[in-house]
C-alpha cells in the first residue's frame, strides 16, 4: 500500500475575476520509505502540492489517498488528527509562533496530541538538540538567525516522530555547511524507514535523492532518479510519454 | 482538563503580553461588579443596622400618629386635614384599652440651640416633649439624676433631661444636675441625663436632644400640633390585638363609619422593617441597573478586544490548526481567554467592592458587610458575560482555514 497516491489532482485559486490553476492534474504515488524531491521553478505549484499532501488544503478535483484512506472523505477533526500524528510539515516560511520560545514552538504538536507537560518538554529538548539548537531553547524566533529558525521548524516537524515528513525548501535559508547537516539528518531519517518528500531549488540536493519529480506550470514534467531529473535529462522523456 | 490548563496558560500569557489593553478592556466589568458588591454590602449593612436600631425601640411598642412615616410621595393635603392627636387621646386609650400596659405621648421640634450662661450648642438639638411614661415605652433609661414625674408634667414644670451630646457641649467635666439651661430664652432646670444611645443607622446621633415635660414643651412651642402616641402592649403576644383594639377605640372616638378608612397611622417595628425592605429593593434594583449596563459595556469591550485578538493572531491560529489543533480546541482557547479576561475583571471588581465596604466601615463607621451571595453572583455574572461576548470571536477563530490563515501577515 502506497503512503501517498494522488490521481488527477487539480487546485484552482479564484482571485477576483481570474482563476489561477496552480495544479492541473497531478498523479503519482510514493511508497513507504521513499525519499522524493520535488523540483520546479518558482510559482510552478510545489507549495500548493505540499499543502494538499499535508492535508492542509483540499484539491479542487482529483483524489488523494493517504495510507490507503481517501482524504476527501475525512472530517475536519480526522484531518487535524492526521496532521498532528502522521505528518511532520516543514513550512517554506517556518511558521513559528513569534511570542513563544523555541522550546514551546517545538512542543506544540505534542500539546495537541495530549502529551503531558514534563514529557513534551523533554521530547522537545531532545528534538532541538538533534538539530543542534540545544543552546538556544529559550530564545524567541526574532532572537534567532534564519538558519536557526529553520532548524526550530525542523525540530518541530520531527518531535512527534511522524511517518511522513513533508519539507518545503528545508535548506533554502542555510549555509552549505548547516545545509549539509540537515541533509544528513534527512538521510538518517530515510535510513530509519521514514517517508520523505521535500521541495528544493537546489539541483545538488535533488541529485542526492533516490527519486525526484519535476513540476512545471502545475503539471509533472519529469519523474525519475534524482540525478537525472535534477540535470533535466528526463524532461523530454516525460513530455514524450506524457 | 490538560487542554483546559493549557488554554488557561495561553490566556494569561496574552494578558501579560498586553497588560494595559487588558486592563482597559476590563473596566466595564470591573465597574459593574464593584457596583454590585459595594451596593450590596451597604444595603446589607443598613439592614443589620436597621434591625439592631429598631429593636432598640421599647419592647412590644407600636406608634399611633397623624402622619405616615414615608420616603416621599406623601399626599400632604390629605394628611394635613386629619385631626390632631392630643393628650386627651392618650388618656382615653389608657382608660379604655384592656391590652395596653401604658401609653406615652411625644412630640419633637428640631434645630434648636441650647445654652447655659457661658456656653451654647449648635442649632441642631432636637427638643422633645414627652409624657413621663416615655422611659417605659422607649426602653431608654436615665443615666444620672431622674426622669420627670407625673406631678412635674401636670404642673408644667420647667425641668429638662439632657442627651449626652448636649451634656458634652454644655457641661464638659461638670455635673449638669441642678444647673440651668435655656431653650428659646426659657430657663429649665436639669434633673437628669439619658444613657448614651449612639446613632440611628450610623447617620443621626440619638443623643443630641433635650427632653421636656409635654406641658412645658407646649408652653414653648405651642399647642396646636399633633402628638405621637407610643403604645405598649401588655406582652409580646398581645401586640397585634392591642393594635386592633386601639384602632377601634380611635375609629369610635372619631366617629368613623365602617366604610371610612383610618384617618391615623399605626406603625410597628414590622411596618418600619417592611418599609426599609421596600426601600432597599429600590436601591438594589437601581444598582443592578447600573451594574447590568456596565456589564453590557464591558461585554462589548471584550467582544471588541477578542475580535482584534483573533485578527492579530490569524497566523498563530493557522499554525496551530496546521499542527493538529481541532476547531473545537481553537474555539475553547479563545472562549477560555474571554471568560478568563472577564473573570479577571470580576475579581478586580470584587476586590474594589470589598475595599469600598472596608472604607465605609473604617471611615464612616458604617457596618457594611459584603454578602457571600453577591460575590458568587458576581463571579457567575462575569463568566456569563465573558462567554456570551467571547463565543462569537472564538467561533470566528475556529472557522479559519489553516492555509489561508498562515498566509496572512
Ligand atoms: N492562496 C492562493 N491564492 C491565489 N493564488 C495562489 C494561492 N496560493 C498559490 N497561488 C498561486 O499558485 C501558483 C503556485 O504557487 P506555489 O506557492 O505553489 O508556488 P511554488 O512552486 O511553491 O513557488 P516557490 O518556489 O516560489 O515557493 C502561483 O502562481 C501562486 O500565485
Ligand atoms: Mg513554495
Amino acid at each position: 500500500m502506497s503512503v501517498i497516491r494522488v490521481e488527477g489532482v487539480t487546485r484552482d485559486f479564484v482571485v477576483g475575476e481570474e482563476t489561477v490553476r496552480a495544479l492541473r492534474g497531478v498523479s503519482f504515488t510514493v511508497e513507504k520509505g521513499e525519499w522524493v524531491a520535488i523540483v520546479g521553478q518558482s510559482g510552478s505549484g510545489k507549495s500548493t502540492l505540499m499543502n494538499v499532501l499535508g492535508c492542509l488544503d483540499t484539491p479542487t478535483s482529483g483524489s488523494y489517498w493517504l495510507n490507503g484512506h481517501d482524504v476527501a472523505r475525512m472530517g475536519d477533526d480526522e484531518l487535524a488528527r492526521i496532521r498532528n500524528q502522521e505528518i511532520g510539515f516543514i513550512f517554506q516560511t517556518f511558521q513559528l509562533l513569534p511570542r513563544e520560545t523555541a522550546l514551546a514552538n517545538v512542543e506544540l504538536p505534542l500539546v495537541y496530541r495530549g502529551v503531558g507537560r514534563k514529557e513534551r518538554r523533554e521530547r522537545a529538548r531532545e528534538a532541538l538538540e538533534k538539530v543542534g539548537l540545544g543552546h538556544r531553547m529559550t530564545h524567541r524566533p526574532n532572537e534567532l538567525s534564519g538558519g536557526q529558525r529553520q532548524r526550530v521548524a525542523i525540530a518541530r516537524a520531527l518531535v512527534a516522530e511522524p511517518s511522513l515528513l513533508l519539507a518545503d525548501e528545508p535548506t533554502g535559508n542555510l549555509d552549505s555547511a548547516t545545509g549539509e547537516e540537515i541533509i544528513r539528518l534527512f538521510a538518517d531519517l530515510h535510513a530509519a524507514g521514514h517517508t520523505l518528500v521535500l521541495v528544493t531549488h537546489e539541483p545538488k540536493l535533488a541529485a542526492r535523492c533516490p527519486r525526484a519529480i519535476r513540476i512545471s506550470d502545475g503539471t509533472i514534467v519529469a519523474d525519475g532518479p534524482g540525478r537525472e531529473v535534477a540535470l533535466g535529462n528526463l524532461a523530454e522523456h516525460a513530455r514524450a510519454h506524457g | 482538563m490538560r487542554a483546559f490548563l493549557d488554554n488557561l496558560r495561553l490566556a494569561f500569557g496574552t494578558f501579560i503580553a498586553n497588560p494595559l489593553r487588558t486592563l482597559l478592556t476590563l473596566l466595564g466589568i470591573v465597574i459593574g461588579v464593584a457596583t454590585v458588591i459595594a451596593m450590596m454590602s451597604l444595603i446589607e449593612g443598613l439592614r443589620l443596622k436597621v434591625n439592631r436600631d429598631l429593636s432598640q425601640l421599647g419592647a412590644n411598642t407600636f406608634q399611633v400618629t397623624k402622619w405616615p412615616v414615608g420616603f416621599g410621595r406623601v399626599n400632604w393635603n390629605k394628611y394635613a386635614k386629619r385631626p390632631n392627636f392630643t393628650l386627651a387621646d392618650r388618656d382615653d386609650v389608657m382608660k379604655h384599652a384592656t391590652l395596653v400596659r401604658t401609653v406615652s405621648a411625644e412630640d419633637a421640634h428640631g434645630g434648636q440651640k441650647v445654652s447655659t450662661s457661658d456656653r451654647e450648642t449648635r442649632p441642631t438639638v432636637i427638643i422633645w416633649g414627652v409624657t413621663p411614661e416615655w422611659t417605659e415605652t422607649s426602653g431608654v433609661e436615665v443615666q444620672s439624676g431622674r426622669f420627670f414625674s407625673q406631678a412635674e408634667e401636670l404642673e408644667g414644670r420647667a425641668v429638662a433631661v439632657l442627651g449626652q451630646d448636649v451634656v458634652d457641649v454644655l457641661f464638659p467635666g461638670t455635673d449638669p444636675i441642678g444647673q440651668q439651661v435655656r431653650v428659646r430664652n426659657r430657663p429649665y432646670t436639669v434633673i437628669g441625663v439619658l444613657q448614651r444611645r449612639g446613632s440611628f443607622l450610623g447617620i443621626a446621633s440619638m443623643d443630641n436632644l433635650v427632653m421636656l415635660p409635654m406641658h412645658a414643651f407646649h408652653a414653648a412651642f405651642g399647642q396646636n400640633r399633633s402628638v405621637d402616641l407610643n403604645v405598649q402592649a401588655i406582652d409580646a403576644a398581645s401586640v397585634k390585638q392591642a393594635q386592633e383594639e386601639v384602632t377601634q377605640i380611635f375609629r369610635r372616638r372619631r366617629g368613623l363609619s365602617p366604610f371610612d378608612e383610618n384617618n391615623f397611622e399605626v406603625h410597628t417595628n414590622d411596618s418600619m422593617t417592611r418599609m426599609f425592605n421596600s426601600l432597599s429593593q429600590v436601591i438594589s434594583a437601581a444598582s443592578f441597573g447600573v451594574c447590568l449596563l456596565s456589564l453590557v459595556v464591558g461585554g462589548i469591550g471584550i467582544l471588541n478586544i477578542m475580535l482584534v485578538s483573533v485578527t492579530e493572531r490569524t497566523r498563530e491560529i493557522g499554525i496551530r490548526r496546521a499542527l493538529g489543533a481541532r476547531r473545537r480546541r481553537i474555539l475553547m482557547q479563545f472562549a477560555t481567554e474571554a471568560v478568563a479576561l472577564s473573570l479577571l475583571g470580576g475579581v478586580l471588581g470584587i476586590a474594589i467592592g470589598y475595599f469600598v465596604a472596608f472604607l465605609a466601615r473604617w471611615v464612616l463607621d458604617f457596618p457594611a458587610v459584603v454578602p457571600v451571595w453577591s460575590v458568587v453572583l458576581s463571579v457567575v455574572m462575569s463568566s456569563v458575560v465573558g462567554l456570551a461576548f467571547g463565543i462569537y470571536p472564538a467561533a470566528r477563530a475556529a472557522r479559519l482555514d489553516p492555509v489561508e490563515a498562515m498566509r496572512s501577515e
